[in-house]
């Protein structure tokens, strides 16, 4: 005889998977609810773990506005022998702006090198006696793109602004430039594989607490599997249970954070003499904050998925 | 219904759980299963409902032969079959009710005919007015109603149990005894694991004898 015959058809086989989906959904609330202490428990860890990861991403996201405002710093100048005519100017200063990589160009005429000249001398002036502004010759700054503030995309920024009709002598800080570039990038790579173990640990500090609402509820697998449940319907409510905890728990992760860093501002320059918005410091762009939140319910997911496979024998 | 040939089932190596049994139990049957401790018969049920595979030999469950049956097919396979064990596994956080209705909820039914058919099976078992409570409260002849109601609701081909008196009274022996042989006259094929001789000396049905693995005879009680 074949399989289909023998197995009882229930009335409502033919049932849309939209009725399984509120059937489910409403076995894992009642789920939440029965299990009152255990689902804090899991919410708290993941509240916890998504706080280190949020701050975190606030530390790197700041570290981040920091490099972006010093690698700016990254100029590249073009020296004129000759003061040149505002039209050659205008022209020369157009086909710069063309070149892929230039984000803006500055004119720097004699007289404006020769102040920026003499600030920087300042009480030494007397040093400049007798010298004119005619020493000092004229100049383009260029500040380039992000993308294009690598050495090597410096070097060829360079190669082919020095092909530029009119562009004489190119100046950059080769030395610093490396310098400076190599040790942002230690510093991110630093920050990503830092980044990596925590969430790493995130994960498995996850699965393992979930793991064990799963062994508390043992029972009600096995039962489950004796009265002919597939892996599915025994796994769909323990996964969104997972789901909701995770977006709760990123949630008050969020909202802690942002409380933390509204009233860290609000105080800083009480206690710590300092002003947070002078120094640039920003909070993480909603972009983050939603990457955090479907990074709760992905924890969440995952760390049931996981928990279940090795529980759930058929 | 339920057919066994040269199965051998190995736990460990060197001492084989089941040794080459070969056994038919004919639609509608009522077998006893009886031997001392460790012979080997909670492993023969687990063979029928799919939990323990054999190492040797096939067996056939309602026409399928659950050696060349795909993993995924065994919940369907189990659909069809109650199993009902001495400890009752129940769910001591929900209610009578909602035990019984995990079967039919399972099988995707709606909530409306999961109350007719679990009130239904409650008072046929007598305990329908116990259905908001929860299984701790009960006796443990009334939590074993429980667990039949939970393993009859389908209305099951197969019905297998492992020592259900164990943990029972006489008088709640006879009451349990009885539920069985009520779902054997309604064409149910009932399985029964016990080295009770109460049980065994109660009921009209066939006994088979295993010892150490080996199946030593089967004649029948009457």
């Amino acid at each position: 005889m074949s399989h289909s015959r023998h197995t009882v058809r229930p009335p409502a086989a033919s049932k849309s998977s939209g009725g399984r989906l509120g059937y489910f959904t409403r076995k894992a609330l009642g789920n939440l609810r029965n299990n009152r202490l255990v689902t804090l428990i899991t919410i708290c860890t993941i509240t916890l773990a998504l706080l280190i990861i949020s701050l975190f991403m606030l530390i790197y996201v700041n570290m981040e506005g920091t490099i972006d405002q010093w690698s700016r710093k990254v100029a590249v100048t073009v020296y004129f022998d000759t003061e040149p005519l505002p039209q050659e100017l205008a022209a020369l200063k157009n086909r710069i702006n063309g070149l892929p990589g230039t984000e803006s160009v500055q004119y720097i005429s004699r007289d404006e090198a020769y102040k920026i000249f003499r600030s920087r001398l300042k009480g030494q002036e007397s040093l400049l006696e007798g010298v004119s502004a005619d020493i000092l010759p004229s100049s383009f700054e260029i500040t380039l793109q992000k993308e294009f503030r690598s050495t090597d995309s410096v070097n060829l920024y360079v190669s082919r602004l020095k092909q530029v009709q009119g562009v004489g002598e190119v100046q950059y800080g080769e030395e610093w430039v490396k310098k400076f570039l190599t040790f942002f990038q230690f510093i991110r790579i630093i920050g990503l594989l830092i980044a990596g173990f925590l969430i790493l640990a995130v994960l498995f500090i996850v699965s393992n607490t979930i793991k064990l609402t799963v062994l508390a509820r043992h029972d009600e697998l096995e039962i489950l599997a004796l009265v002919g449940a597939t892996p599915f319907f025994i796994k769909a409510p323990f996964l969104i249970e997972g789901m909701v905890q995770g977006a709760v728990g990123a949630v008050v992760a969020v909202s802690i954070l942002t409380a933390g860093y509204y009233s860290m501002l609000a105080n800083a320059v009480n206690f710590l003499s300092f002003n947070p918005s002078a120094a640039g410091l920003t909070f993480l762009p909603l972009s983050h904050i939603a990457a955090l939140i479907f990074g709760g319910v992905l924890l969440g997911f995952i760390g049931s998925l996981v928990s279940l496979k090795k529980l759930i024998a058929v | 219904m339920i057919e066994l040939h040269n199965v051998t089932v190995q736990y460990q190596k060197d001492s084989p759980a089941l040794s080459s049994i070969s056994l038919n139990i004919p639609k509608g049957d009522f077998v006893f299963l009886t031997g001392p401790s460790g012979a080997g018969k909670s492993t023969l049920l687990k063979l029928v409902y799919g939990a323990v595979e054999p190492v040797r030999g096939h067996i056939v469950v309602d026409g399928q032969n659950l050696t060349r049956l795909p993993r995924k097919q065994i919940p369907y396979l189990r659909r069809n079959i109650g199993v009902v064990f001495q400890d009752f596994k129940l769910l001591n956080a929900r209610s009578v009710f909602d035990n019984v209705a995990l079967t039919l909820e399972v099988l995707g039914w709606e909530s409306k005919d999961i109350g007719k058919k679990v009130f239904h099976i409650l008072k046929r078992l007598g305990i329908e007015h116990k259905k908001d409570v929860a299984p701790l409260r009960l006796s443990g002849g009334e939590q074993q109603r429980v667990a039949l109601a939970r393993a009859l609701v389908n209305d099951p081909k197969i019905l297998l149990a492992d020592e259900p008196t164990g943990n029972l009274d006489d008088s709640n022996k006879d009451q349990i005894l009885n539920i069985f042989r009520e779902a054997n006259i309604r064409g149910t094929t009932v399985l029964i694991a016990s080295h009770d001789r109460r049980v065994l000396n109660s009921v009209h049905g066939r006994v088979v004898h295993l010892v150490k693995g080996l199946l030593q005879e089967t004649d029948d009680v009457t």
